[in-house]
């Protein structure tokens, strides 16, 4: 009995050092990977210069005068254009029944749907997922989805790293609709451009208030936006690896609570 | 070995093991699931209350307060500083938490400005084995998808407090670490800059 008492006492000694000995090691809280911010910083101000000048007033005026329904039927309209794109991914990511839901959405929208102004399929219970090849990069690559190489600031797109603009060159050029009009070799460029233009005023007039938030609540705006994007990306890999993933986002976050 | 050595080794080790526990405030009592999402509805409704009656400084007096009674705001602070804080003084560390402290109801009280009939709604409860609960909830719009939230329990002596909010994943903790150690890096590395410029914002 007594013996008992004292191993397990033993035992919780030695599970504390333990634990003290994380605190000192392991961060659990490592920093983006950023060698170089130099240059990501100077590309951050030239698009915060144009976000200010041009796109967020834009932004603005689209959410606030555009009428709900037509925002609304351009957002179906561009989602329906990816469609291809996230049903390609589903396939790649192992999940062949997604993809077919993905396609039974496009295929429902493109038609009963008038071109995919209207989400007829949501109605119908075809639930939409979006997918993209930095994600499926992510899926796959064996490393914390935090980890996407190193940060890279895109122009006009804005936050990026590694790993997503690998993705989303890879979606770039396999979207059937950019192959489509390639291969017509009918003057659609401006079709394309509109289109690409009309997802980039349609995305940031939906993150208006997110931003703005973030820009007015920390003390360097490009730190915060690096950790946010970060944080927000591994999230969405993390949900599509939970099913196979042991070492999970919480046991990290474990570790972070015992830094000091 | 005699009994009485080892009886002593043994003693010995249990001390260092208690000053482990005292030492670590992450080691603190398990929350349970039914107070976590407690805590969690009851903050929801105190905070649309809020929004709903009070307007300008009385709202933000009113968000500080329910701040102050769940969140632990001194130990997000502390987090948020990371290896910081073990450089600060005492007298930089109070007048950090105190800054912050504002900062940080500001922030809530002009989120929440733009409150149109939101709802929470309380998910599954996570329990960890370092005593920390994490709570999932939704943020249901009237519009638009619903927001995915996260929030992180603990009871560091004082009850089971709210310790961190993640939006979408972005934990807001890990954010503003990140923020204030980058601020940190680039004004030579010592946080009296950091300090000023958050008790200038708090000034505004």
């Amino acid at each position: 009995m007594k013996r008992k008492a004292h191993r397990s006492l033993v035992a919780m000694t030695v599970a504390a050092t333990l634990m003290g000995g994380c605190a000192v090691n392991d961060t659990g809280a490592a920093e983006v990977w950023d060698p170089i911010e130099t240059p990501n910083r100077f590309m951050f101000s030239i698009n915060r210069a144009v976000d200010i000048m041009a796109l967020r007033p834009v932004a603005v005026i689209y959410r606030d005068w555009v009428p709900e329904p037509a925002q609304k039927s351009i957002r179906n309209l561009l989602d329906n254009l990816g469609e291809p794109v996230t049903a390609i991914n589903e396939v790649v990511q192992g999940d062949p029944n997604r993809a077919a839901t993905t396609m039974a959405r496009f295929l429902v929208n493109s038609t009963i749907g008038v071109a995919g102004l209207f989400d007829v399929a949501t109605m119908l219970g075809l639930e939409r997922t979006k997918e993209d090849a930095g994600k499926t990069i992510g899926l796959y690559a064996g490393v914390e989805p935090e980890n996407g190489g190193f940060y890279l600031m895109l122009p006009v797109i804005g936050p990026s790293n590694a790993r997503d603009g690998t993705g989303l060159m890879m979606d770039y050029l396999a979207d059937p609709f950019r192959i489509l009009t390639f291969n017509l070799a009918v003057n659609w460029d401006v079709w394309q451009g509109a289109r690409y233009g009309m997802n980039v005023i349609d995305y940031r007039s939906r993150t208006i208030f997110a931003l703005d938030d973030l820009e007015k609540n920390s003390v360097d705006y490009y730190a915060a936006m690096r950790s946010a994007y970060t944080q927000n990306r591994a999230d969405l890999i993390r949900q599509k690896r939970e099913k196979t993933d042991a070492r999970s986002e919480l046991e990290r976050r474990d570790n972070l609570a015992l830094v000091r | 070995m005699s009994l009485l050595a080892f009886r002593r080794v043994i003693l010995r080790l249990a001390a260092v093991a208690a000053a482990t526990v005292f030492v670590l405030p992450a080691v603190a009592q398990p929350v349970s699931a039914a107070d976590a999402s407690k805590l969690i509805e009851t903050v929801a409704a105190e905070v649309i209350e809020i929004v709903k009656t009070k307007t300008g400084a009385d709202r933000q007096a009113a968000i500080r307060k329910v701040l102050q009674a769940n969140f632990d705001l001194p130990f997000m602070g502390r987090s948020a500083l990371g290896r910081y804080w073990n450089g600060a003084s005492e007298t930089q560390r109070s007048r950090f938490l105190a800054a912050v402290e504002t900062a940080e109801a500001r922030a809530y009280s002009e989120r929440f400005g733009q409150y149109a009939g939101q709802t929470v709604t309380v998910g599954k409860v996570t329990s960890r084995p370092n005593g920390v609960s994490i709570v999932d909830s939704q943020l249901n719009q009237t519009n638009g998808q619903p927001i995915k939230l996260q929030w992180e329990v603990r009871n560091g002596g004082q009850g089971p407090l709210i310790t961190d909010v993640k939006v979408e994943g972005v934990s807001m903790v890990m954010t503003r670490r990140s923020d204030f150690s980058s601020y940190i890096q680039n004004n030579g590395g010592t946080v009296e800059p950091l300090i000023q410029e958050l008790e200038a914002r708090a000034a505004r």
